[in-house]
């Protein structure tokens, strides 16, 4: 009953907000109100949908076969993500979208985007799975496009991918259909236990190579940066936060449950040589390459898109080992990831509404300004560097140990090289946007209202509490490990039983509380101090005022920059997605020139098939 | 003078200040000469650190402010400034002739003479210059100094700011240091322990 | 010393034994340059008397809260890490959190530095954090990539474990012998962790006038002193724990941290300094292969 409901939900607000629109000029507050009260709604069906777990729903007839649509442990945790981060976003957006009319149909793409999405993680049969992820990936085209101008040619890119994906998806599934027979996910299971090799290869390529491409996956990562990073800015925290992981839960779905681990493994030469390693090898180049590009971004944004990306590889990390471990801290990372994520990036659009820049070289000693907007991205950067007590912590923790004790040392290197990457990028960003010299020109910022801080506040309770107690999240990592056939994890609270190794985050929180009151003792121990002007500084000598610029973030890494200069300036895989953009326009540009609305060129254009047809078939004996 | 209400101090006062001196972090403000006596004074020949005396960098590390040598007016503006970075207890140490009466410079247009009628000097090491055994000698005076409570003429700058500050402004009109020094007087009870 | 009022009792006084080894450490780690030199020396306790001048300054300044907050992160980062590294009868906390724990609670100090430094708004300690998060990709990947290796021949992330092994069978099972590539290339990383030269490109203050240091003066830079004095005994311990078998008894403990402390001062007083990215390459060049061959040995026997 809840199942159907919260999936007509979002159809309804796309179709109400088609008919809102006409209002969004003149009073945009009843496009926003009607947009948070029904994803409110939303979040409310779907935890009144929880007894329904484990139910299936048929619907309409398509191809001899019906879709149907029900929720499993893994879907409705889903679900509750995807409830859970709209909500925020729209309710940020009530303070933070300006003026909803320059952005037409941003509700109504996103209500069409999130029916998607949830008609993709509750699908219970091939076919509305392939339906829902095309509404979705067109949804996502739409939602880019109400961005910024430069957007525009960033969402052709992500087009031409998505299509790609789309196709290969398709080739897929009809592959799938026309091998086993049908749509059904508990069919396929039972013929890839045994079907060919051939077939079995074939069907696992077809259907992961588009999860991978969707799920930014290096080398298919191109499309992801420039795409999310000019959408609107609350966008991007969405895109970033939930909409990448749908190809993760695709992989998820069809690896663990439809084919099974057993199909899976047998395809590669030994237990250490199979597709899964190359799963890996795949996850820690994209855990890697993309963070260290992140370093050399100058804009807030750019940089988040690129940790997107490289976070993703960490998941992928985790779920590709396929052990008790692994799995639970990939599964727990995309959770973590969406909080801490949506965090950062909230806390840089409430800079953004306040100065109207999101470029790290111009921002700087917000501090003073914006302390909300400060700690939220203090508590995200814990989060996404993995310092404890942050939730980032625990799940990284996780991949670590299952990479280390499964044997798999390089990857579990690169893992720490990205760890590294992530935490000098992250500290660029706080330090170009909160810390240094507050530029005169920001002198009258203030911080942003309640209605933008309260959804940071949430972030931050949500990001402490499950670093503090992973037992809240891992409970129900433990219920999608059974149903992905995994032997679950043994969780405490604070972290793991003994058995499964030493690590509790509550004893860490509490020494680190004690020990945090011991500094603060020694710091009242020592005498008064006085909070001084920023100009009051050691410059040798060197009077400073507001005319003189006396501040580090232009090329911030430089011992970096110059090793790997060769490597960043000429950004191959950013050139080549811009280009690939430029290219799509200019085939359709010439296309175009075909039609040209007149009966003689048409003509012309006939009578010139009908000779070349006659002549080839003349040429044919 | 105050003098007598300074040097009463507790049990605590006394052993803090016997552990103090042990320590002292030395900025040298090299404009003359006199700087080239100070590489042997800290390196192996003479070791200033056995005495806990070392070299530091920014004024806010530093307990000891050494001017080398004489000051040209450009050149007080910055003493001036680092000496009102530094963080108290903070001793000014005069090194040479020049910061005594102007040395060989003593009829020069754009040198200071006094250093003391600017800043509050804690003492003067004589000698154009100062060779390292003088400059020992005289920094164990000033331990003893520091030892015995003595060495109190860095509360001079707070109590008696308008007296330094309208010689600066003598020299060189208004500068702007960002610090109020009698409000942070004030604020760090620096000025109530006198009364 | 790992259940009761024992445990308490060691808790409570754990920071204090702890800031003392480091005091002595620290007076002994400037006396040896400074014979080294052929000087003198300042006395034995001098970073016990540096740190109490600069506690009792009276006049302290400060660039904003985040600037205090950031001091109090710091000396309790160190702190916490202290605890979870096991020493001679006293590993209760390892059993909540194994060396992986250790490895991102080591980042907490160096977090709360960086921001700290980040809010006195000058660029020299902007610069000075850039440094060393750069150094970051240089030794700590290597360190880390040493003790991935030994956790996975041992079978375990655990320190507590780790140096139990170790013990198993006196100086023939220490890792520095049964894994000497690893062992010698996390020295390498010992030194940049500790910052001492040729990898002090953090502090240089012929550079960048101390860098993370510039702006603290008083309390502030005495509480940089507290945290470094004890993390000089935390690193060295962690090295000690992964690659010379730990200590089984407080004499053999503070034994093995001076001989380790005596080798790193040595290096560092005879040596200048590198360039940031010169050490980097370094770093790359010499003991990363290093620990990885020997984490290729590693997987050859294993299989």
């Amino acid at each position: 009953m809840y199942t159907q409901a919260l999936l007509a939900l979002p159809l309804v607000g796309f179709v109400v907000t088609i008919v809102l629109q006409g209002t969004a000029r003149r009073s945009p507050a009843i496009l926003k109100t009607w947009a948070l009260l029904a994803f409110v709604a939303m979040a409310a069906v779907a935890t009144l949908a929880f007894p329904e777990i484990g139910d299936t729903y048929t619907g309409p007839m398509v191809f001899g076969s019906s879709l149907s649509i029900g929720l499993t442990d893994l879907s409705w945790w889903f679900v509750m993500m995807i409830a859970g981060i709209t909500v925020l976003t729209s309710f940020f957006t009530l303070g933070a979208l300006r003026d909803t009319g320059t952005y037409p149909m941003y509700y109504g793409w996103l209500f069409l985007k999130v029916f998607g999405m949830l008609g993709l993680v509750m699908s219970r049969d091939l076919l509305t799975f392939f339906i829902m992820w095309e509404i979705m990936s067109w949804a996502t085209y739409f939602v880019m496009q109400q961005g910024k101008e430069e957007g525009r040619e960033a969402a052709l890119g992500y087009l031409v991918y998505a299509i790609v994906a789309g196709m290969v998806l398709l080739g897929g599934v009809l592959f799938i259909h026309q091998s086993a027979g049908s749509f059904e996910f508990a069919v396929i299971t039972a013929y890839m236990a045994k079907a060919e090799f051939g077939i079995l290869l074939a069907s696992v390529l077809l259907v992961l190579v588009p999860f991978l491409i969707e799920a930014a996956v290096y080398p298919a990562h191109g499309w992801l940066p420039s795409a999310y990073a000019s959408s609107e800015t609350s966008m991007t925290a969405y895109l970033s936060s939930i909409s990448t992981r749908m190809g993760l839960f695709g992989l998820i779905l069809f690896v663990f449950s439809v084919f099974g681990l057993k199909a899976i493994d047998r395809i590669g030469i030994s237990a250490h040589l199979n597709l899964r390693t190359i799963l890996l090898v795949l996850a820690a180049l994209t855990a890697v390459l993309p963070t260290y590009t992140a370093l050399f971004q100058h804009d807030a944004k750019r940089l988040l898109t690129w940790h997107s990306i490289g976070q993703g590889g960490y998941m992928l990390l985790g779920l590709a080992t396929a052990s008790t471990l692994g799995t639970a801290g990939g599964l727990m990372h995309i959770f973590n990831y969406m909080t801490y994520v949506a965090l950062i990036i909230f806390s840089i659009a409430a800079v953004e509404y306040r100065t109207g820049t999101t470029n790290l070289n111009k921002l700087g000693g917000l501090i003073v300004k914006q302390p909300v907007a400060f700690l939220g991205m203090l508590f995200g950067i814990i989060g996404l560097a993995g310092i404890p007590p942050m939730n980032g912590f625990v799940s990284k923790w996780f991949i670590y140990r299952s990479l280390i004790l499964g044997g798999y040392p390089f990857i579990a290197l690169a893992a720490f090289i990205a760890t590294v990457g992530t935490i000098m990028s992250v500290y660029k960003l706080i330090h170009n946007t909160f810390l240094g010299q507050l530029p005169e020109r920001y002198n009258d910022v203030k911080e942003v209202g309640l209605l933008m801080q309260l959804p940071i506040w949430i972030l931050m309770g949500v990001v402490f509490t499950t670093g503090v107690f992973p037992g809240l999240i891992l409970q129900w990592i433990a219920k999608i490990q059974v149903g992905m056939g995994i032997v679950p994890i043994a969780w405490t609270l604070g972290g793991v039983a003994r058995e499964a190794g030493d690590l509790n985050m509550m004893v860490v929180t509490a020494v680190f509380m004690a020990t945090f009151a011991v500094g603060a003792i020694i710091f009242f121990i020592g005498g008064k101090r006085r909070i001084v002007s920023q100009y009051d500084n050691y410059a040798a000598g060197h009077f400073l005022n507001k005319d003189v610029p006396y501040n580090f973030n232009y090329n911030f890494y430089s011992a970096f920059d110059h090793i790997f200069e060769k490597l960043y300036h000429d950004a191959p895989v950013q050139t080549a997605i811009r280009n690939l953009g430029r290219f799509v326009r200019m085939v359709a540009d010439y296309v175009r020139r075909f039609f040209t609305g007149q009966i003689n060129t048409y003509a012309a254009y006939y009578v010139a098939a009908v000779i070349i047809a006659l002549a080839i078939l003349k040429e044919i004996p | 003078m105050a003098e007598k209400e300074l040097t009463q101090r507790t049990a605590w006062d006394k052993v803090l200040a016997n552990l103090r001196k042990r320590s002292l972090w030395m900025l040298h403000y090299c404009t003359g000469c006199g700087a080239v006596e100070l590489p042997p004074t800290m390196t192996s020949r003479f070791d200033m650190e056995r005495f806990g005396i070392m070299p530091m960098v920014t004024p806010r590390q530093a307990d000891i402010l050494l001017i080398t040598g004489y000051l040209s007016v450009k050149t007080l503006k910055r003493v001036i400034l680092i000496y009102e970075q530094m963080v108290a207890p903070k001793y000014v140490v005069g090194f040479g002739s020049c910061t005594i009466n102007g040395g060989m410079y003593w009829n020069s247009y754009t040198t200071i003479k006094a250093l003391d009628r600017y800043l509050p000097v804690e003492m003067y090491l004589a000698g154009c210059m100062p060779r390292p055994e003088a400059i020992i000698s005289g920094f164990n005076s000033l331990i003893d100094k520091i030892g015995k409570g003595e060495a109190n003429s860095w509360k001079d700058y707070y109590e008696n700011y308008e007296f330094y500050k309208k010689n600066q402004d003598h020299v060189f009109g208004d500068i702007e240091t960002h610090h109020d020094v009698p409000a942070d007087g004030r604020y760090f009870g620096i000025l109530e322990a006198k009364r | 010393m790992n259940s009761g009022i024992g445990l308490i009792v060691w808790i409570i006084a754990y920071p204090f034994v702890s800031f003392s080894l480091g005091v002595l450490l620290g007076g002994y780690g400037r006396k040896l340059t400074a014979r080294i030199q052929r000087r003198v020396g300042p006395s034995w306790i001098q970073p016990f008397f540096d740190v109490v001048k600069l506690m009792s300054k009276k006049t302290n300044v400060s660039h904003g809260y985040m600037h205090d907050v950031a001091m109090m992160m710091l000396v309790g980062g160190t702190l916490l890490t202290m605890y979870f590294v096991p020493v001679p009868g006293f590993h209760y906390f390892s059993q909540f959190g194994d060396y992986i724990v250790i490895m991102y609670i080591l980042l907490v100090p160096p977090l709360g530095m960086a921001l700290g430094v980040g809010q006195t708004a000058n660029p020299n300690g902007s610069i000075g954090i850039a440094r060393a998060l750069q150094m970051l990709a240089g030794y700590e990947v290597t360190f880390v990539l040493t003790f991935i290796g030994f956790a996975m021949k041992n079978g375990t992330t655990s320190m507590y474990e780790l140096m139990m092994i170790q013990q198993s069978g006196g100086v023939a099972t220490w890792g520095l012998v049964t894994n000497p590539l690893l062992g010698v290339a996390a020295l390498f990383c010992l030194q940049g962790m500790m910052n001492e030269k040729p990898f002090e490109v953090v502090i240089a203050p012929h550079e960048i006038a101390t860098g993370p240091m510039t702006e603290m003066g008083g309390k502030y830079l005495g509480m940089m002193f507290i945290q470094h004095l004890i993390n000089l005994v935390v690193e060295l311990t962690i090295y000690m724990n992964l690659f010379l078998g730990g200590a089984t008894n407080w004499f053999e403990y503070v034994a093995k941290l001076f001989a380790l402390f005596t080798l790193v001062m040595s290096v560092n007083a005879v040596y200048g300094r590198f360039r940031t990215d010169s050490a980097l390459r370094f770093f790359w060049k010499l003991p990363l292969p290093m620990a990885a061959l020997g984490v290729i040995l590693i997987m050859i026997n294993g299989i």
